[in-house]
């Protein structure tokens, strides 16, 4: 008795989200098809392609052939997965512990030099390019992973992120520990970075996203082709006087997959990450 | 107190970490990435470096000249090819490079658009070196259009590596069976180009002509075909020029009645409509064949003449193409001069078929131009022989008064049609206005 | 004493930990910027510049550019139609993924946030394909019969906006609708129980209590989309290129073509129109966060 009735709210409940399930659906089909295209696309020859066939074909392994024959795609593939480590790592490295410093030792004047960063992320980056060009060109950092990351390493978007975090870390902890006789640094070692450790997952994602896909900056400093990255190959693929499309879309499709996987590996931690700062 | 100091000195550790072991971390960790800027120019005395792009174009040409040395003078030398993306890439480069003051980060020798050469070395004379003492080139050989967008005070500094003569292809079988064939259209004049399109369009469904509308190389080459400029003494001359005004005035005629396919971007343009079999004509630089010639299925059915014009008579227009120039961070001047000399510049017969053969690239050298791969008939093309006779046309093309801002007038220009077309206006007040607007808009940017 | 000088002592490794954050901004955001409004104030090639006459001409300029003020056009014409659309279906979304009923919310949510990991390079040229002449899109809606030629879609100022505002839904809805799903989540159940027993309707409930409360994160979103688009410039480069006859340019776009896309750079001229683009995102976010803060 209990049961079916049970049965029938959940029943009612899933009936009326009916709207719900149609409006997410077609919104979910919206969003993957593009991707699901551009997987198909893979495997298809360039006119197929461009006559806009929608289902597999069979020639996603001369695809691949023709891309490693055309482009070195390992290289490309490796120096993307560098820089986007190693700005990953220094970025939530320094943007965290400003954001730690931001929060826990707020006052006036530093709130003061936050509001003041800020204005960092108002300016076009195209007005800036020529003279951080000439400054990286000077520290003889052209075609290095230096060169790459050095302007991104702190961003203002990442220091808001992790302060807001911050709020979430009980001022207890930092309290006791001081007590303990633990040093400041300490502490950000070894209390505040794991317990923030939804917060780091977050803004890997963010910041491992943002380097892989940078593509204007890489153009600027990255003079030699053993240095560059992913979406400079494509680039490099899709100008031309032809242009071959399904090899495209496997460039496209190898160019996708890391920053693809990173989300799916650390989704709950990023959503949770996500959540602290907008508490 | 000591707990203090640890502090002060774990931070500041960890600020120093930040800036001071970069360079000793960045030597452990990855090869590829620590090459210093030195390394974009060649590595040893046999070695230049060279900025390019397209691979299945240009780049072709330069392993074809490296083979050629390599085989003729010295076994050991190598070409090291820094692929770009596209030619404003290689432009960048120069650009950032002036900026910083330091040109040691260009390599030994860049493929420069033709367009641009004269406005960079205007503004960046430091950038170059010339080619004085490239030995024993017969300039003449080169087709005098050519030669004048790489040639400074009468001082050569290109060494040109495609030829960009203008081609006017038609579709055989799709004239035919509008009733026409390709020898009503050599010579002919435009309003019977526009006859013969409606012909096309209501047969075929096709459009007889097609053009980037971003890139709206067109109105360059027609107007061209007439001997005149957009240009007169260094200012724009637009709707003072009535040939140009009738030009546009036809272009938009011939978008609107569905005989000129306006592309909206280069993708477009050759994938869509050349490739996607939606035209029975193109015009543009010779090197727009190796993409007609991507339809295998069209085989055969294809030829090439020269342009219409207003007036009727075969024109000649050049448009696009590149030449080499040796920057000065080159460290091996002699090297690269004498590689440029006795491969491209000497029109060697080596470099240039090799070129033809694996890249689709045409000389414009008249010696290399007669060799015997370039006599052959072309199935694709019907077996004409249209190498020798894209050679011979170049060689009839008019020098037209160049400007800095030939790119920019082009843009203008093609703002101009694409705002009459979207109105639908071809009249001669309309079109007028519209130039005027274009040549305003031009000067406005040219005084800044 | 001792007290105050463990005071001191935190309070300085308080301001070593902002230290290379703020060095590196400093050195990496404020001295090119810097730089940039120096320049602004010059003219001619970027190896030989000299002081502008008057030093204000490269602004006076921008009044006369037409180029410009379209780009200016086309950029707030993104921001009004894009980001409110984007926005409402965002917090939608988040809506309908915040409810504990329904099944296989992580399947959905991973879909629809999906779109932000294509790098922007990829997507456009996705975009581009699909929406070319004979492309997927024509083809289709030939098939269905709802157009009888082919329509070219980023050859026509309407449908090129279109194209690229599609686009731009496409790319961002999700990455936004994780920042209010996850505001929601800090929301208590509670509060829509106790809605619910006092009969208030779904509707009622989302405007009365979800929005005031989302309000901090609704502040965030459209601040971080006002400097997305008003700096916007992939799409438009890599969809479009800014055609046909600069329907689609947008502002970023101008200064990049200044100074880099054509020929020899106006970087005078370009880094005056950047300042400009600076004042107007500050004036915008400064705006939303009083209206942010007015509501209460």
């Amino acid at each position: 008795m209990t049961k079916s009735k049970k049965r029938k709210t959940m029943g009612s409940i899933q009936r009326r989200l009916i709207p719900s399930y149609i409006f997410l659906i077609i919104w979910c089909l919206f969003s993957v098809f593009p991707l699901y295209w551009m997987v198909t696309a893979a495997t298809n020859t360039t006119v197929e392609v461009a006559r806009g066939k929608v289902w597999f074909g069979l020639h996603a392994a001369e695809n691949l052939k023709n891309l490693m024959a055309a482009q070195p795609l390992w290289r490309a593939m490796g120096n993307s997965f560098l820089y986007a480590i190693f700005q990953t790592i220094f970025c939530l490295f320094v943007c965290s512990l400003a954001g730690f410093g931001f929060e826990l030792y707020a006052d006036k004047a530093k709130d003061r030099l936050f509001a003041f960063l800020l204005l960092a992320m108002m300016i076009p980056g195209v007005a800036t390019m020529i003279p951080l060009f000439v400054l990286i060109s000077r520290l003889k950092l052209l075609n290095s992973v230096w060169g790459f990351i050095l302007p991104q390493v702190a961003t203002p978007f990442m220091i808001m992120m992790f302060r807001q975090n911050s709020r979430n870390f009980p001022p207890a902890i930092l309290e006791a520990a001081r007590l303990d006789g633990q040093t400041e640094i300490g502490i950000f070692f070894r209390q505040y970075l794991p317990i923030m450790r939804s917060t780091y997952a977050a803004a890997a994602v963010v910041t491992f996203m943002n380097a892989w896909n940078a593509y204007l900056w890489p153009k600027v400093v990255m003079l030699d082709n053993r240095a560059e990255n992913m979406p400079m190959l494509i680039a490099n693929l899709s100008n031309g006087y032809k242009v071959d499309y399904g090899m495209l879309m496997m460039g496209v499709l190898f160019c996708s997959l890391p920053t693809m996987i990173v989300f799916f590996v650390l989704q709950k931690q990023f959503a949770e990450g996500i959540t602290g700062s907008v508490k | 107190m000591k707990k203090k100091t640890v502090s002060v000195l774990l931070a500041s550790a960890m600020a120093a970490s930040m800036l001071m072991p970069v360079s000793a971390i960045a030597g452990e960790t990855e090869a590829s990435t620590e090459a210093p800027t030195a390394n974009v120019a060649g590595e040893d005395e046999h070695t230049l470096s060279v900025y390019a792009w397209d691979a299945n174009f240009n780049i072709p040409a330069l392993k074809a000249a490296e083979a050629d040395y390599q085989k003729n003078v010295d076994p050991d030398f190598k070409l090291n090819v820094i692929t770009q993306s596209g030619s404003s890439d290689v432009e960048n480069a120069v650009t950032l490079a002036a900026n910083a003051g330091d040109y040691s980060t260009l390599p030994d020798i860049v493929l420069f658009q033709d367009h641009y050469f004269q406005q960079f070395h205007t503004n960046y004379p430091d950038a170059w070196k010339d080619l004085s003492g490239a030995k024993d080139v017969d300039w003449d050989d080169f087709g005098a259009e050519k030669l004048s967008f790489s040639t400074i005070d009468d001082v050569h500094y290109g060494a040109p590596v495609d030829n960009g003569t203008a081609v006017m292809a038609y579709r055989t079988d799709l004239l035919k069976e509008a009733g026409y064939s390709i020898d009503d259209m050599t010579g002919c004049t435009w309003d019977k180009f526009i006859e013969v399109g409606k012909a096309v369009q209501e047969k075929t469904g096709k459009y007889l002509l097609c053009m980037d509308g971003s890139g709206n190389d067109l109105p360059y080459m027609m107007l061209q075909a007439e001997g005149e400029s957009q240009f007169t003494d260094g200012e724009p001359t637009f709707a003072e020029n009535d040939k140009y005004v009738q030009i546009i005035s036809k272009l938009v005629e011939m978008a609107d009645e569905k005989i000129l396919y306006l592309a909206d971007s280069w993708t477009d343009y050759t994938d869509q409509a050349i490739m996607g079999d939606m035209v029975a004509g193109v015009m543009n630089g010779n090197w727009i064949i190796p993409t007609i010639e991507q339809v295998a299925d069209n085989s055969g059915k294809w030829e090439i003449t020269s342009l219409p014009t207003l007036e009727g008579g075969e024109g000649y227009a050049s448009n696009g193409g590149s030449s080499l120039y040796i920057t000065a961070n080159c460290s091996k001047p002699d090297l690269a001069t004498d590689f440029l000399a006795k491969t491209f510049l000497a029109g060697s017969v080596e470099t240039y078929d090799a070129a033809l053969q694996n890249g689709g690239v045409i000389t414009c050298s008249l010696k290399a131009g007669a060799s015997d791969v370039y006599q052959k008939g072309v199935a694709f093309f019907n077996d004409q022989p249209i190498y020798t006779k894209i050679v011979e046309m170049g060689s009839k093309v008019k020098p037209v008064e160049q400007s800095d801002y030939h790119y920019q007038a082009r843009n203008y220009v093609g703002t101009a049609i694409q705002n009459l077309v979207e109105a639908q206006d071809s009249s001669e007040d309309s079109v007028k206005a519209a130039l005027s607007d274009a040549e305003e808009q031009l000067k406005f940017e040219m005084e800044g | 004493m001792r007290h105050s000088s463990l005071k001191a002592k935190q309070d300085r490794a308080g301001w070593l930990f902002l230290l290379p954050a703020t060095i590196m901004i400093l050195i990496m955001s404020f001295w090119p910027m810097l730089q940039a409004l120096i320049t602004s104030f010059k003219k001619g090639p970027s190896t030989r510049m000299v002081w502008a006459d008057p030093w204000y001409n490269n602004y006076a300029r921008i009044l006369k550019d037409k180029i410009f003020q379209t780009a200016m056009g086309n950029t707030f014409f993104y921001l009004i139609i894009q980001v409110p659309i984007m926005l409402v279906l965002a917090m939608l979304l988040a809506q309908i993924l915040n409810n504990r009923q329904l099944k296989c919310r992580g399947l959905f949510r991973t879909m629809v946030f999906l779109p932000c990991a294509t790098s922007l390079v990829s997507y456009a040229l996705i975009f581009k394909s699909l929406f070319a002449t004979q492309g997927l899109v024509n083809k289709v809606l030939m098939n269905l019969h709802i157009i009888n030629e082919n329509i070219n879609w980023l050859g026509k100022a309407g449908t090129a906006k279109f194209v690229i505002i599609l686009a731009l839904i496409w790319r961002w809805t999700g990455y936004n609708m994780v920042f209010f799903l996850a505001g929601l989540q800090t929301i208590d159940y509670q509060v829509y129980e106790a809605a619910k027993i006092d009969g208030a309707s779904s509707w009622k409930t989302f405007w009365s209590i979800t929005v005031p409360l989302l309000r901090p994160v609704i502040v965030m979103t459209t601040i971080m989309s006002i400097n997305g688009t008003l700096q916007l410039f992939d799409e438009s480069v890599n969809l479009t290129n800014g055609g046909p006859a600069n329907s689609t340019i947008t502002m970023s776009h101008y200064i990049y073509n200044m100074s880099f896309g054509q020929g020899v750079g106006k970087f005078g001229y370009a880094s005056a129109m950047s300042f400009v683009v600076l004042i107007l995102v500050a004036i915008l976010a400064a705006i939303s966060m009083k209206a942010g803060d007015k509501r209460d």
